[in-house]
């Protein structure tokens, strides 16, 4: 009964998207048979593709049959070749979903290193091979950094600045060589603690070197000369709210995860719990009626007063979790010793939850680098908007003459987060998918 | 000293927790009113005035019921949770009663700025006459705004009379201007009203749209994720750590920047998907132009975003699955098939269900991409201005409240996210329901 409810249901959306599809999207008014001038229309290039495909699919067959007969005559075994032909399949399957998937990448980063716009107009080259006149692969024909120097035109550092840079540009140098020491070597405690030294030094660099930097350094012309700005502006937005996160939700996780004899604690859990049932951003015009009426529209204090509400239940939560894994013997002995609860949480556990405020840390910081809504809401002038809001000029103006910066601009401003991501990947994987694995 | 126990010894922590912040932003609020007269402080001057009171309150409160202090652990997150998401809430609930607006915005209309010429005690003498100056019409009863420089006082006019008007208390100050305040009023249900007046231009084709949306994101991803997490979960496959890492990309770059790319990826005549097309014989689409088509774009790039966390979520509940099971039914001599069937998708259910309803949940309110790749257009004929084509409930009231088109109508932005809110927690409940969080949580 049931799987035949679910055919029915199956049936009936494929009908839905087959009627959608013949409707809606390739009905004369919106499918229009017509080439845009200037780019390159293969007839039935699909077909050709397929073919493509299929002549790949068998060579990956004649090439594992022919394995599998060879290697079965010589070791005088009988073994199927099908396990090896669906894995080169698969191999090919991913291959093809990799290409599609990085495309937009690619595009985007061969865009940022063309000065001339050449991938955002009618131009066509001329270079005899098909993909290249299509500007399927990009065609940069003098690829060089100017997009990246208008981005950063006019900006005065000082001396101490520049130093600031430096210092974290070599921290960041040896973190990655530590890194790479880590794959090839055996793990040493060493490496651990200079690891943890250097990181610490690149984020007290770059967060000084944000504080410090003033909308006066960027006196380039134009909007894009701002983006360095913006960047910065990200940064403390960003920075200041995990911060605040790990502030707020420390005592809080470490009172719900210790005081149980508390009368209440279960109902304090429960409203927490609750009130992070509605996101922040729901109420966004109350949050711009309480905002103006504080005066503190196009400020970042009002930006990360606002972002508080949504962080402080899961920052709790993770925390408790956390603290609830860690034995309390050792601040029972504390006590009994005379500690006083604030000493025990101060002395001992604050030590020990190091990990634990940097994942909080870092997961508040990655959100609030792309959050959008109330950043388009609060952050109204140029010199304050942040990176999202900053680009968002970019694509409501003229894209045939920015493109080029525009692309520079998302290289470098998706670069911190990239980072961040694949050097942090087991905090963020566990992170988000929390919940979904319960030992 | 005990904590007093009991229903009884919670209520009264409690009441004295919340009455310190209660009473330390009640004094925050009396003491910006006033100081307003005399320096015209900026707003925030209530948050400190708070916190100059909440502190040294806490303290004293303290030695008065040591057993109170344990709950200064939660003192921190509380007061901000209350500050900065349950009184937004409320005041969103007020705000949507109210025909609070652009125009309507509580604070005063410059336009109707005048000069003040003389002034005696609560008399004030205006250049002009007050009804023409201050467009009242009868101005008895009406808020203004009188002030100098570094100065400003809030009162009511008592009656006016040719170029003079009476306020309800003196100025401390020699007043130079006055202006009206254009106050907000409480207009009942009339907001709502406006909204099933209009249904069908805006609030059923949204919703529909908005359903429709969340739902075809959630099952596209998931199909995606689930058959990326069946092939990368087969210990045989060479080189998986490397396609899972690589395959991750779209996940660790920031997707409000992502989004914006997509904008110019997506263009008709230059966007890099087109040339694509193009040279695969599939003529230029209007992904972006037409009504149906960004619908498609928006489902489409939402894929490209998310599928990396359903793969990686469909990993997860996949290791969960103990080998054992495969090996016994091997054993047993069901073909692979078989045991994908019988074993792994039944056993994916129960850890899956959860993730697919709070990604449900998350891309209901999904503002960002809708409002970033098409700015809820193109526009379709009949509808509302704000909201057109892709507009989701949550980017119709931004537009209400915040765009041109929407006339900074706040009160009607206000009851659409009432409306937003009560689905969205119907949402949360038949997930806790589902997923049992509230009975893990002791």
């Amino acid at each position: 009964m049931r799987r035949l409810l679910a055919f029915l249901l199956v049936g009936l959306a494929l009908y839905g998207i087959y009627w959608f599809a013949l409707n809606r999207l390739f009905d004369a008014g919106s499918y229009r048979k017509q080439v845009a001038f200037g780019s390159v229309f293969v007839p039935y290039g699909w077909a050709y593709a397929l073919g493509i495909l299929l002549g790949l699919v068998l060579a990956i067959l004649l090439y594992s049959l022919a394995y599998t007969a060879l290697a079965n005559r010589i070791q005088g075994r009988k073994r199927s070749p099908w396990p090896l032909f669906w894995q080169g399949v698969t191999h090919l399957f991913l291959w093809i979903l990799i290409l599609l998937v990085y495309y937009p990448v690619v595009q985007v980063v061969a865009a940022s290193f063309d000065p001339t716009n050449n991938l955002f107009s009618f131009r066509r080259p001329d270079t005899g091979f098909l993909l290249l006149d299509a500007k399927v692969i990009p065609y940069v024909p003098e690829p060089s950094l100017e997009n990246y120097a208008k981005l950063v035109e006019g900006v005065v550092l000082y001396p101490y600045q520049v130093g600031l840079l430096l210092l974290g540009g070599l921290a960041l140098l040896g973190v990655a060589l530590i890194g790479l020491l880590r794959r090839l070597l055996t793990p040493e405690d060493w490496m651990d603690f200079w690891q943890g030294r250097l990181l610490l030094l690149l984020t007290l660099a770059v967060f000084a070197l944000a504080l410090t930097l003033s909308p006066r350094q960027f006196t380039g012309q134009g909007t894009e000369a701002k983006f360095l700005l913006w960047v910065r502006n990200t940064f403390l937005i960003s920075g200041l709210t995990g911060l605040l996160a790990v502030l707020l939700t420390a005592t809080a996780g470490y009172a719900f995860a210790r005081f149980r004899h508390l009368p209440g604690r279960y109902p304090v859990l429960l409203f927490f719990i609750f009130v992070q049932m509605f996101p922040g951003f729901l109420a966004l015009v109350a949050i711009y009626y309480l905002l103006s009426r504080l005066d503190l529209l196009n400020t970042f204090t009002g930006l990360v007063l606002a972002y508080s509400g949504g962080i402080i239940s899961f920052g709790t939560w993770v925390y408790k979790g956390y603290l609830e894994s860690i034995s309390p013997s050792l601040e029972e002995a504390a006590m009994v010793d005379g500690a006083t609860r604030w000493q025990v949480f101060t002395k001992i556990l604050l030590p020990l939850s190091a990990p634990m405020f940097v994942f909080v840390f870092l997961l508040q910081f990655v959100g609030t680098y792309s959050e959008f809504v109330l950043a388009n809401l609060v952050l109204t002038g140029v010199e304050s908007w942040n990176v999202g809001v900053g680009l968002r000029s970019f694509t409501t103006g003229q894209f045939q003459t920015k493109w080029g910066i525009f692309a520079a601009a998302s290289v470098l401003g998706s670069l911190p987060i990239l980072f961040l991501f694949y050097g942090f990947q087991q905090y963020f994987v566990s992170g988000y998918t929390a919940g979904a694995v319960k030992e | 000293m005990k904590h007093p126990p009991g229903l009884k010894g919670f209520l009264l922590a409690l009441s004295l927790l919340l009455g310190l912040l209660i009473l330390s932003t009640g004094v925050g609020i009396l003491g910006y009113l006033a100081l307003e007269a005399y320096l015209a402080p900026p707003g925030w001057t209530i948050l400190v005035l708070a916190l100059l009171v909440l502190v040294p309150g806490a303290v004293l409160v303290g030695r008065l019921f040591p057993w109170l202090t344990d709950w200064y652990y939660f003192l921190p997150a509380l007061s901000f949770l209350l500050a900065f998401t349950l009184y937004p809430i409320a005041l969103t609930v007020y705000l949507a009663f109210t025909d609070y607006s652009g125009a309507r915005s509580g604070f005063p209309d410059r336009s109707t700025e005048t000069r003040v010429v003389a002034q005696e005690g609560p008399r004030l003498l205006l250049e002009e006459p007050v009804e023409e100056a201050l467009r009242c019409r009868p101005c008895a009863g009406e808020t203004v705004e009188v002030y100098a420089e570094g100065h400003r006082l809030r009162a009511r006019i008592l009656e006016a009379e040719g170029n003079t008007l009476v306020l309800d208390r003196i100025p401390p100050f020699q007043a130079a201007f006055v202006a009206k305040v254009n106050a907000f009023r409480f207009v009942g249900l009339r907001n709502f009203s406006f909204i099933l007046s209009q249904a069908s231009k805006a609030l059923f084709p949204v919703f529909a749209w908005n359903v429709a949306f969340a739902l075809s994101t959630v099952l596209l991803n998931a199909l995606l994720g689930l058959i990326l997490g069946l092939v990368l979960n087969n210990k045989a496959l060479k080189l998986r750590n490397f396609y899972r890492t690589v395959l991750i990309i779209s996940w660790a770059l920031p997707g409000v920047i992502t989004v914006q790319v997509f904008v110019a990826l997506l263009n008709y005549n230059f966007g890099a998907i087109n040339r694509l097309l193009g040279v695969l014989g599939i003529y230029p689409i209007p992904w972006l132009n037409d009504p149906d088509w960004a619908k498609v774009a928006i489902l489409l790039v939402n894929l490209w975003l998310g599928f990396p966390y359903m793969m990686t979520a469909t990993l997860g509940a996949l290791s969960t699955i103990p080998d054992e099971l495969y090996e016994a039914a091997k054993v047993d001599g069901a073909t692979p098939w078989q045991a994908l069937w019988g074993i792994t998708l039944p056993l994916l259910e129960k850890p899956m269900v959860p993730i697919l309803l709070s990604s449900f949940a998350f891309n209901f309110n999904n503002f960002y991409i809708i409002y970033l790749l098409t700015g809820g257009g193109p526009a379709q004929e009949g509808r509302l201005a704000t909201a057109q084509a892709t507009d989701i409930l949550i980017s119709w009231a931004y537009k209400t409240a915040f765009s041109a088109e929407g006339q900074s109508a706040y009160g009607l932005g206000a009851a659409i996210s009432l409306l937003i809110f009560a689905i969205t927690v119907a949402i949360s409940l038949v997930n806790f329901r589902i997923t049992g969080a509230l009975r893990e949580v002791r």
